[in-house]
This record gives structure tokens, C-alpha cells and sequence, in this order.
């Protein structure tokens, strides 16, 4: 008997997710958060989870676990107090910045506070040169004083961000070692190891964002470990990366800022699992929850992946307006479009939505608790899509009036339309904003999105999928089995990892295989030791390889991805070949005749994928009768409430098929099926709906 | 099509949107340009059969707002529609029928629908080169600048026209990255028709004649509304700039009159000798540019939202060049425009407006590295942001036109010279109520290269950017060699071993500053934005640091 257990923390709800690996069951279970202390309902959960599955806790081999502390910490600016050292002449880099607006018609933009107090920003006498050659030595005695001075202005932990230190990181090791003999309790990060990446801007922030939050990470890794500890569990303990990969917890001890955005990570992975085993290699994972959505691509069963994420954004979500983070992550689209948006009137006097939201509190009108704006939920439950009465399964119930009174005061009566029309066009603003998120995300990358299949999750997912995809062109949706716990299945199938890059320009022309080899040799090395340590045989860790290159004297790069077939190395004659290949996939247009050049090395290695059955069921949930009855529901092309069958999802069956207008329940969301859609039920009772294409307003 | 309601008008609205912002980002992704893939110069719009405007993408620079109308116009007149077939495109890079100068490349394709021209599709983006003497305000007619195409058809039936492209190809130094722009143009336009037609049919619009109405009119009545908002009057404003040579005066006049606004420039200074005249459309777009930050920044500007507004300007004053003038920098003096319009308004909207922001700058900079390598860049930087009310101006951010800088890490290891330094200049800011942003002293060290050829293109030298509503200017922007100040429109030398400082302007302040918060003051002092000195001198009060507290003198 063996179990794993994945356990992922969200703003409104932790959710977990067992799976038995003997008869491939997965029991699921879902309690609020605790933000005050966000492991008392982990353990919490983890005793309740067991006990509804009877099983041992000495049985489970795994506990996976993604969470948002790390980027709640930065979001509400709790880490602890930070002082950063940089190369004297540039203590003022973070906050100057970038030099750019992100936005040329906002006057009031904003931008964010650096997380380190200008006080306690500090320079130290030394210069590496960009060929790595010290030109200046690090001037030891001050770096003494001047970290001296940190702490006794009250530091806690330690930044060390030196100019070129992505290639010659002496400098920086050499600081680390002087602060340790110094002050052997101050955390220090260096800007090399958190990510030795070309860009000061860019990998300071990194690095402060990783010295500010690693107090923090590292206390509440031991309450879980104690606790845990304490409950007699001993199997492993893994964190879930910003990646979709695991590390151990002293790895996350050391890079907390690899932690970021680690949940949302989890339910891409999950739908690249499904893809896999749907055969559907090419997807759309939408995932819309309480306050954003997301949407990221996975290509031949592989979620996209890119080394840069915006966190904390300060001003209207707006991209522009937050920390530029350099680590490894899953590239997804992010926008703030959730149930709680709030609806108004714009400028131009139509129908806008966000980037204001209602939060938990007051929330939608509909949830009774003295909201008065009109959000995405108020507009679904007029709609008829959400069902006042079975709100989470039944356990809230929602104000019908509440959500009438505030659309109609707010938009049905300043725009002069009906009630109604006022919540679709919510609705499908919400629709339209979305499919823009994807269309502009798929279309900077070079994909056509047009023949992917969509995967749908979250509170809100489901309920706007089929029109999305009406307006994306795509063809199918499926809405899978326990949608609304895909972040924790996602960390069950995640494997051990660690993803490393090095700046190191390389003229092509002038390699060779030996070159480019030794050149891959240190981050190799580098990745292959975290899984090293975490007890992999060297036998099952895979390394990927990938370069970013351009044409010599363009100033961007384009990512090849080094096939590196059956474990035989890429070559460097192989190259042109490939990029070019990948040039022509994403500029579509004239190619240059220009030496090649390598910019950056990346470096991915990972551990076994956790075996995960072909599909699994939940237990301990029954259904009723797979008709529950109908509702009136808008249907937009009669301008009209019509009746629309609902069914109750956990009762139906492989093999049926539900033709569209209808809506299928379950406790987490409500997935509407539109006419002219129709959806079967596969053998692992996912929902697969093909979309009818013709479709208008 | 059935008549509009608020709430279709909205979503089919959003959506032409969503199209236009598509065809943008495959234009940015495919051009070869850092200018257009970094500081975004470029416009992507949509318009209608009648030529109107109906979308226009996110990123489009202020310098273009509203100057595809006229093009599409100008593109119109010198090929009849009715003779348009599908696969037609047309080119132009006429300053005057453009952007104001001949560096960006206009783009017209009409779309066609079912055999029927239902539209078309617009785009221009900045070319790297364009021929003549290459960028340069040292010119004395438009002949000097470089190729100057008028209304030409680059395509019939989907096929180029080879001589066209042969044309250009033989003129412009860096023709690959020139033509591979050009492609990344044609491209984006046949995409643009066919985003067009998908959206004509999924929500069954055979005129978008109908749409056009409806969203030109509820952008006519909101800014109408929004105009209506300020106080009637007369309001006038001049600012002083560097000219090449002689400062130069420009001077606006706003008639604000219900719910119109004219804007006339009379006052300002003649035509100057080199390349930095505006032509007027550029003057009308920056202006348009200020009125929408003043109104409804977020309202498009389009046939409907401008209707309200007229502009004038005497003929060959400096912001109203008429041909042969050379215009090749028209935005080193057009820049101006924005500030100026805006501080015109300063009493009549108050809460909206914005003090003077030190500018983007740029360097030339041309020679080879000491491996041989040869260095032709630019470097960029940034001055202060204006205050506004209520608000303190960001350190280093400029206005009105944007750019990324380049990262010291990335400049060193390309261009054979060392950043030795990059820090905020204390006490830059001008001293308000809300105090302007900071600007930044530059080091830089030719180190690693041979001779290095300048050119600058600095401004607010001797005339730093002003405050408003009794907010200081902020600090001047200023260069030195080796401590010896350089002139700022011009070029110099930077020899191996020498050192180059650039000292960028900080931000105006806004409001009287005896009124600021001594709480702000005493943050201030405490992060080195503002010396104890300088809290002194400028806002009249000591500082105590240590023990907290601030002191009227």
C-alpha cells in the first residue's frame, strides 16, 4: 500500500488531492486557508484527507507541495528587512529602473518600491569586467565595514548583486565567504547563484526578492516539517518550483525565489498530463479562479517554458507595473479576470470589466456580504449558468436580488438595456478580454492557436469555456475529472528538477563540438547536483538543453531547443539548421545573412516522471440522477431566458453524450455547454466538448 | 446589420480591438528594428471603406495619433478606389503625408470582402535607414535626408513591385534589415485583411459603415463631454528651447469654447536650418497626444473623438515646415508640443496636468573596438518625470516618447567602453508641493576602443523642464569630457582613455513648495533624494535626520 499527496495553498481554498497508487483512487478534499499561519490547514487538511481515505499516514511515500506564500510575501511586503551590496557606482540601479513607460496614455503610472530601503542599499569598491577578468579587486575591509553597518541598521538578510557576476562570480562567492565568518546567522544570496543571468536590472531584483523572502521560507518550512514530523510522516518532502518541477526543501530554503507562482505551475502540468493521455499534444490550459485567470500553451505534450515573470504588480494589474523576476517558470498569460471583477462603464461609455475586484470581501453583490458592484458571478448567476442554491456544492448560497439590484443600478439603467443584456454583455466582454490574453500570447510566440484543444479548470473556467474557444476557433474542450483541485493532482505528476542558465556569448562560426560541450559542462553539472542530493541515480536524471541565439548584432534571441536524440549530443553543425528552423517558425519573414551568435546556455535536469495511472477516479463521490432538472438560462441569439437541462456530473457515465444548450454541475463549477456544442464522456469521466464553429454573438 | 446597442457596440468594439492589437504583435515579433521591437515606433490601424478609423493598436506611438487618417487619405487620392483590386498595397513615406519624417514607412492595404472593398488595413513602423546623409539634424532640405517616396503601389494582385523594392534596396545602407521591415509590413496587412473579413463574418457586418457610426459618435460625445468639463477661456503658454544655435520660442494659444477646443500655435519661431522642423501633422498628433492625457486617455484617436478638436499653425513656423524643409529629427523640437499644450491648460485643469519631464535622450556613438569590431549605437537615457498633483515624478522616466534603456551588463560587453557609474543626482528633482522625479549622472570611460565619433542630440540644456503651478524647474542637462562641457546639438570626439559624463535633467516640480509635506521632505533627505542643503535652499527648512524632524527657517 502507497499514496502520494499533493497539497496545493490558493488565496480562498487549500486544496488536496491522495492518490492511492495501488487502485489508482484519488481522494480529494478541500478546506479554507489559514493566512495567518497557511500550515494549519495544511496539517490540518493532511489529518482530515487521511482519515476520509483510511489511510496510514506511514503509507504516504510523498507529500508534494506548491504554495503562494513566497509571492504573498512580496504582494503584501512581508519578508524581513533586506540590505543589498552592489559595485560601487550602481547602488541607485533598482530605482532607476528600466527607463520606460509601460504605458503611454497613463499618466499616474506606478511602479514598485524596491524591497530594499534606500538606506540600506550599499556599495563596495571592486570591478569584474564583462570578459570575466577582475579589473578591480574586491576591496575586503570595506566589505566588513559596510556589512557592519547593514546589520546594525537593522538587516536581517543579504543580497550581493556585483556587475558581471554571471560570468565571473569570484567577487561575489568571496563577499558570501567574508559575511559568513562576520555574521554567520545573516542570510546572503549572490546575484550568480539565484540566476546567472546578463541584466543587472533584472537579476539584482532577483536576488533581492529571493534574500527578502528567505527568513520567511525557511520558518515556515520547519512549522510544516514539525508538524508533519509530528504526525509520523516519513516520506519525502518536496516543494513545487515556479517550473512545474520539485525540489527538495533545502533547496527551496536556498532559492525561495524559485517558489513563485508555484500553483498555477501545477495545473498546467496537469493539463499537459491530460494531453498526453488524451492525445491531444497541442493545448490551450485556461484556469480561472476568484480573482485571475490564466492561460498558458502546451506543444507536443510540453508546457512552454520561459525565464521571466512579473510578480506584485502595483497599478491595474498592469504589465509594467511589477517586479521582473528571472527564474525559471512556466509561461503563461495572465490577466486580472475573475469572479470578483468588478463591471462598470468606461471612458468610451460601454461595457468594461476590471482590472477592480470585489475580493473575498465584500465579494460579488451576490454573496450578501454588502457588496453593491456588479462583478462576474453576479453576471453569471443572473445569466442562469450558476445555480443560487448550489453555490459550492450547496455550501453558500447566493442573493439573486443582490446581484439584479446592483446590475441594474450600476449598467442595465445608465446603458439603457435590459437586465439581461446588461449581464451578458459582462459575460461576454469577459469572453472577448480573454480571448485577446490568448490570441496576443499564442501570437507573440508564433503559434496559431487555432486547432488546439482547450483544457478548463478552476472556479470560473468551465464556465466560459465553450465561448472562448467559440471566438479562438477552437475546436474541442475538456473539462476534466475534479477541475477543481488541478493544481494539487498537477503536483502528483510533477517530477524532481532544477533548471539553471549561464550568459555566455558564443560566436557559431568559431566552435566546436569540444567548445560548445565544455561550455554546457558547469551548469550541467550544476543542475544535476540539486537532483544529486536529493537522492537520484545518475541512470534516471534527463538533461535538456537549450540555447538562445540571433543573428550577430540583433538585439533579441530566439530559444533552440538542442533535440539531443536517444542521449547523442546536438552538434554545433547542426545549429544554423536549427535555428533557422525556429526563425522561420516565429518571424515568418525574410532571414538575414548574418554569423550566428549564442547568447545564453539553459540547462533543465530532471528526475523520473511519477508514475500516474492512465486516468483515476474520485472516491467518496456519489451522484444522483444524471438529470437534475432545468433552469431558465440567456441564450443570447433570442435575446430570451429559455429552459436549459442540467445535469448533475458525478452521475454520468462513460460513453454519454449531453448535446448543447445544457449545464452539468459539480461542487467546484458549473460547465456550460452551448447550442450547437456537444460533450461526451470519456472513459476517465473527463468532459469532451466539441465545439460548433459557426457561432456569432 | 441591426442598430447597435450599448452592449454589442461594446463587445464588437473590444473585439476590433483584440484584431488590431493581433496584427501589432505579429508586426512587433516579425520586424527586425530594436526601435520598433523596444520603444514600440509604430501604429497599426484599422478603418473603414469611407477611410475613418475604427481601431487602432495598443502600442502606437503618441508621434502617429491620427496621422494614418490623413494617409490613408493622401494613399486615396493618388490611386482612385474604384480602381483597387484585392492584393493591392500601397506605400508612402512622405513626411508630410506620414509621420513627419521620411524614417517611417506607411503601409495602406484595402481589404476586400466577398469581391467588395469593405476597408482597409493600415501599419507603419521606423526604418533603420533611409539613404541621404543617414540620421542626422545637419542638413540644409528634405533632398539631403535621404529617399523620399510618394503614394507608390507596392503591390498589385498580391505580386511586389521589383523595381520599387530594387529602388529602395539600392539607396539604404542596411537593405536587408530595410526590406526584411518592409516584409514584416506586407505581412501584417494581409493578416490584418484577413482578421478583418473573419470578424466581418462571424458577427454577419457586411458595411462597417454602421459600426463606424456608432463608435465614432460615442468617441464624439465623450470627449465632447470631457471638453465641456473645463473652464471656457483662452489659454496661452511659450516655452523656450534649444535651437541649433539660437533658443528658439514656441508658443500655443487654447480656445476653449463648449465643448471645442482650437489650438493655434501663432507666436512661434521661424523654420530653423537643419533638420528638426516639424511638419504639422506631427505638431497635430502631439497635441492630440496632450489633449487625450488631459481628457480621455484611454478614448482612441480616431475621426469621432477628434472632431471636437482644430489646430492651426502659421505657415513655416518651426512646427508647421512645408516642403523642402528637413524634418528628419522633427521630434527633437516636436517633443516639445506635448509639455507645452498641457501647461497652456495648467490652470484650467489643474489636477491633471503634468510639470515638464526630463526627456529621453540619445548619444550617436560611432568607431571600432579595440578587437576591430565596429561600434555604431546609440545610447539612451532618461531624465526625471514631471510632478503631478498629488503625485511626486518618478526618477528617471521620461516623456513624452519612451525607450528601454540598455543595460550597463549588455552595453559593456558590446561596445568597448565601461559604465564606471549610474547614480540619481540629489536634489535633480524641481522642488514642489509633489516634487519632480529624479534625473542621473552617467560615467563612461572609453576603455577598450579606438577614437569614438559622438553626436549629440541634447536638449533642455539651457532651458531644464520646467515646474508648474509654482513647482521649480528640475536640474539641466548637461555633457562633459574630461570635464571640459561639450555643446549639446553637435558632435565631438571621445578618445581612448577619455571620459564622457552625461548628466540628465530631473522632472519639474508641481505646486509651491513651502506647501510640501515635511513628512515627504524628511523621507526624502533620508534616501538621498534630497540633501539637507538642498531641503534648506529649496523648500526653506532644516532637516534633522537623526532625530526626526523638520524646521521652518
Amino acid at each position: 500500500m502507497s499514496y502520494r499527496l499533493g497539497v496545493d495553498i490558493g488565496g480562498t481554498f487549500t486544496d488536496l488531492a491522495l492518490f492511492d497508487e495501488r487502485n489508482s483512487a484519488m481522494t480529494i478534499h478541500k478546506l479554507l486557508t489559514t493566512p495567518d499561519d497557511p500550515a494549519r490547514a495544511v496539517l490540518q487538511g493532511v489529518h482530515e484527507l487521511l482519515e476520509m481515505a483510511g489511510a496510514p499516514i506511514e503509507h504516504v511515500t510523498a507529500l508534494i507541495h506548491g504554495t503562494t506564500l513566497i509571492t504573498n510575501a512580496v504582494i503584501e511586503r512581508k519578508g524581513s528587512r533586506c540590505a543589498m551590496l552592489t559595485t560601487a557606482g550602481f547602488r541607485d540601479v533598482l530605482d532607476i529602473g528600466i527607463e520606460n513607460r509601460y504605458d503611454q496614455f497613463d499618466m499616474r503610472l506606478k511602479y514598485p518600491r524596491p524591497l530594499v530601503e534606500r538606506t540600506l542599499q550599499l556599495e563596495v569598491n571592486e570591478r569584474v569586467g564583462p570578459d570575466g577578468e577582475i579589473r578591480r579587486p574586491l576591496d575586503e575591509d570595506e566589505v566588513r565595514s559596510v556589512v557592519a553597518r547593514a546589520v546594525e541598521r537593522g538587516a536581517e538578510s543579504l543580497a550581493v548583486c556585483l556587475l558581471h557576476a554571471y560570468v565571473q562570480p569570484a567577487h561575489e562567492n568571496r563577499i558570501r565567504a567574508i559575511v559568513k565568518g562576520a555574521f554567520p546567522d545573516l542570510p546572503v544570496s549572490t546575484s550568480a547563484e539565484v540566476l546567472p543571468f546578463m541584466r543587472e536590472f533584472e537579476r539584482w531584483t532577483t536576488t533581492t526578492i529571493n534574500a527578502y523572502t528567505q527568513r520567511m521560507a525557511d520558518t515556515y518550512l520547519r512549522r510544516l516539517e514539525d508538524g508533519l514530523a509530528g504526525m509520523r510522516f516519513a516520506g519525502q518532502f518536496y516543494i513545487m518550483a515556479s517550473n512545474g518541477g520539485t525540489v527538495t526543501p533545502a533547496t527551496a530554503r536556498r532559492f525561495p525565489v524559485r517558489l513563485l507562482e508555484s500553483g498555477p505551475a501545477a495545473g498546467v502540468l496537469m493539463s499537459s498530463h491530460l494531453g498526453r493521455l488524451l492525445e491531444a499534444p497541442n493545448l490551450l490550459s485556461f484556469d480561472m479562479g476568484g480573482t485571475t485567470a490564466k492561460g498558458a500553451l502546451v506543444i507536443g505534450g510540453e508546457p512552454q517554458k520561459k525565464y521571466e515573470l512579473e510578480v506584485a504588480h502595483v497599478h491595474e494589474h498592469k504589465a509594467g507595473s511589477g517586479f521582473t523576476v528571472k527564474i525559471p517558470v512556466i509561461d503563461m498569460v495572465e490577466i486580472g479576470a475573475g469572479g470578483g471583477s468588478i463591471a462598470d462603464i468606461d471612458e468610451r461609455g460601454v461595457i468594461r470589466v476590471g482590472p477592480r475586484s470585489a475580493g473575498a470581501v465584500p465579494g460579488p453583490a451576490c454573496y450578501g456580504r454588502g457588496g453593491t458592484e456588479p462583478t462576474i458571478t453576479d453576471a453569471n448567476v443572473l445569466l442562469g449558468f450558476l445555480d443560487p442554491a448550489f453555490f459550492l456544492g450547496g455550501r453558500m448560497r447566493l442573493d439573486l436580488e443582490a446581484a439584479g439590484i446592483a446590475m441594474r443600478q450600476r449598467l442595465a439603467e445608465p446603458l439603457g438595456v435590459s437586465l439581461m443584456r446588461a449581464a451578458w454583455g459582462v459575460h461576454q466582454t469577459v469572453n472577448e478580454n480573454m480571448a485577446q490574453a490568448f490570441r496576443l500570447h499564442a501570437s507573440e510566440r508564433g503559434y496559431d492557436y487555432r486547432n488546439f484543444t482547450m483544457t478548463a479548470f478552476g472556479g470560473c473556467g468551465p464556465i466560459h469555456a465553450a465561448r472562448i474557444a467559440r471566438i479562438l476557433h477552437i475546436p474541442r474542450v475538456i473539462f476534466p475529472v475534479g477541475a477543481g483541485v488541478m493544481s494539487a493532482f498537477g503536483l502528483l505528476v510533477s517530477p524532481l528538477s532544477f533548471e539553471t542558465v549561464r550568459s555566455h556569448p558564443l560566436a557559431v562560426d568559431r566552435l566546436t563540438d569540444h567548445d560548445l560541450a565544455a561550455a554546457f559542462a558547469a551548469p550541467i553539472a550544476e543542475a544535476t547536483s540539486f537532483l544529486d542530493r536529493a537522492g537520484v541515480p545518475a541512470r534516471d536524471i534527463r538533461v535538456k538543453r537549450r540555447l538562445d541565439m540571433r543573428y550577430r548584432g540583433q538585439g533579441y534571441e530566439i530559444e533552440v531547443v538542442l533535440p539531443d536524440p536517444d542521449g547523442r549530443l546536438t552538434g554545433v553543425a547542426d545549429l544554423p539548421d536549427l535555428f533557422s528552423h525556429e526563425y522561420a517558425r516565429i518571424f515568418s519573414a525574410a532571414q538575414l545573412n548574418e554569423p550566428l551568435e549564442i547568447v545564453n546556455l539553459k540547462v533543465e535536469a530532471l528526475g523520473p516522471r511519477p508514475a500516474m495511472a492512465k486516468g483515476c477516479h474520485l472516491a467518496g463521490i456519489e451522484g444522483g440522477a444524471r438529470l437534475k432538472g432545468s433552469r431558465r438560462v440567456y441564450r443570447p441569439e433570442a435575446d430570451d431566458l429559455v429552459d436549459c437541462p442540467v445535469y448533475d456530473r458525478y452521475a454520468l457515465q462513460p460513453g454519454d453524450v449531453v448535446a448543447g444548450s445544457a449545464l452539468i454541475e459539480e461542487r467546484e463549477s458549473t460547465c456550460v455547454i452551448n447550442s450547437g456544442d456537444a460533450v461526451r464522456v470519456d472513459a476517465d469521466l473527463n468532459l469532451i466538448a466539441d465545439i460548433a464553429l459557426s457561432g456569432r454573438n | 446589420m441591426r442598430q447597435l446597442d450599448p452592449v454589442s457596440l461594446g463587445i464588437m468594439w473590444d473585439r476590433l480591438n483584440a484584431v488590431t492589437n493581433e496584427i501589432t504583435t505579429a508586426l512587433v515579433r516579425t520586424s527586425f528594428s530594436t526601435i520598433v521591437r523596444e520603444s514600440y515606433d509604430l501604429s497599426v490601424v484599422l478603418f473603414d471603406a469611407k477611410g475613418r478609423p475604427i481601431s487602432q493598436g495598443r502600442l502606437s506611438a503618441p508621434g502617429h495619433s491620427g496621422t494614418a487618417a490623413n494617409t490613408v487619405r493622401y494613399i486615396a487620392e493618388s490611386f482612385p478606389i474604384a480602381e483597387m483590386r484585392p492584393g493591392d498595397l500601397f506605400i508612402t513615406n512622405d513626411p508630410w503625408h506620414g509621420t513627419g519624417h521620411i524614417y517611417d514607412m506607411n503601409f495602406v492595404r484595402p481589404a476586400f470582402r466577398r469581391g467588395e472593398l469593405v476597408g482597409f488595413t493600415f501599419s507603419d513602423t521606423h526604418m533603420a535607414d533611409m539613404g541621404g546623409v543617414g540620421f542626422s539634424a545637419n542638413t540644409a532640405d528634405k533632398f539631403a535626408e535621404g529617399l523620399h517616396l510618394p503614394a507608390c503601389r507596392l503591390m498589385r494582385d498580391g505580386v511586389l513591385d521589383r523595381t520599387i523594392i530594387s529602388i529602395i534596396r539600392s539607396n539604404v545602407r542596411v537593405a536587408d534589415q530595410v526590406i526584411g521591415d518592409m516584409m514584416a509590413n506586407v505581412t501584417c496587412n494581409e493578416l490584418g485583411e484577413r482578421l478583418l473579413v473573419e470578424f466581418m463574418d462571424e458577427y454577419e457586418i457586411d458595411d462597417l459603415s454602421v459600426l463606424a457610426d456608432a463608435l465614432l459618435g460615442q468617441s464624439e460625445r465623450a470627449m465632447r463631454a470631457a471638453i465641456r468639463c473645463i473652464p471656457d477661456g483662452v489659454y496661452a503658454n511659450r516655452v523656450q528651447i534649444e535651437g541649433l544655435g539660437t533658443p528658439l520660442t514656441l508658443a500655443v494659444t487654447c480656445d476653449v469654447r463648449d465643448d471645442e477646443i482650437h489650438v493655434d500655435f501663432a507666436g512661434t519661431d521661424g523654420l530653423v536650418q537643419g533638420g528638426v522642423n516639424v511638419p504639422f501633422c506631427y505638431t497635430r498628433a502631439m497635441s492630440i497626444f496632450a489633449l487625450r492625457l488631459l481628457t480621455v486617455p484611454t478614448l482612441p484617436a480616431n475621426d469621432g473623438s477628434t472632431r471636437p478638436l482644430h489646430f492651426s499653425a502659421p505657415e513655416n513656423c518651426v512646427l508647421n515646415a512645408l516642403p523642402p524643409a528637413p524634418t528628419a529629427g522633427r521630434h527633437v523640437v516636436g517633443h516639445f508640443v506635448t509639455p507645452l499644450v498641457i501647461g497652456a491648460l495648467a490652470d484650467a485643469l489643474p489636477h491633471r496636468v503634468q510639470a515638464q519631464s526630463g526627456m529621453m535622450d540619445l548619444v550617436s556613438i560611432q568607431g571600432r573596438r579595440g578587437d576591430g569590431r565596429e561600434i555604431s549605437t546609440m545610447f539612451f537615457g532618461a531624465g526625471g518625470y514631471g510632478a503631478m498633483d498629488g503625485m511626486d515624478g518618478m526618477a528617471t522616466i521620461p516623456t513624452p516618447a519612451s525607450m528601454r534603456v540598455t543595460p550597463t551588463e549588455v552595453w559593456e560587453n558590446l561596445y568597448g567602453t565601461t559604465i564606471e557609474s549610474k547614480r540619481l543626482i540629489p536634489d535633480s528633482g524641481g522642488a514642489g508641493r509633489y516634487r519632480g522625479g529624479l534625473g542621473q549622472e552617467i560615467v563612461m570611460c572609453n576603455d577598450r576602443a579606438g577614437p569614438l565619433a559622438l553626436a549629440f542630440f541634447g536638449r533642455q540644456t539651457a532651458f531644464p523642464p520646467a515646474g508648474i503651478r509654482g513647482g521649480a524647474a528640475g536640474s539641466p542637462h548637461g555633457y562633459a569630457i574630461e570635464g571640459r562641457p561639450v555643446p549639446p546639438i553637435g558632435r565631438s570626439t571621445l578618445q581612448t582613455g577619455e571620459r564622457l559624463v552625461i548628466r540628465l535633467p530631473g522632472g519639474g516640480g508641481y505646486g509651491d513648495p513651502r506647501a510640501r509635506d515635511p513628512e515627504r521632505i524628511l523621507q526624502d533627505v533620508r534616501d538621498g533624494f534630497v540633501s539637507v542643503d538642498g531641503a534648506r535652499r529649496d523648500y526653506g527648512v532644516a532637516v534633522d535626520v537623526e532625530n526626526a524632524t523638520v524646521r521652518p527657517l
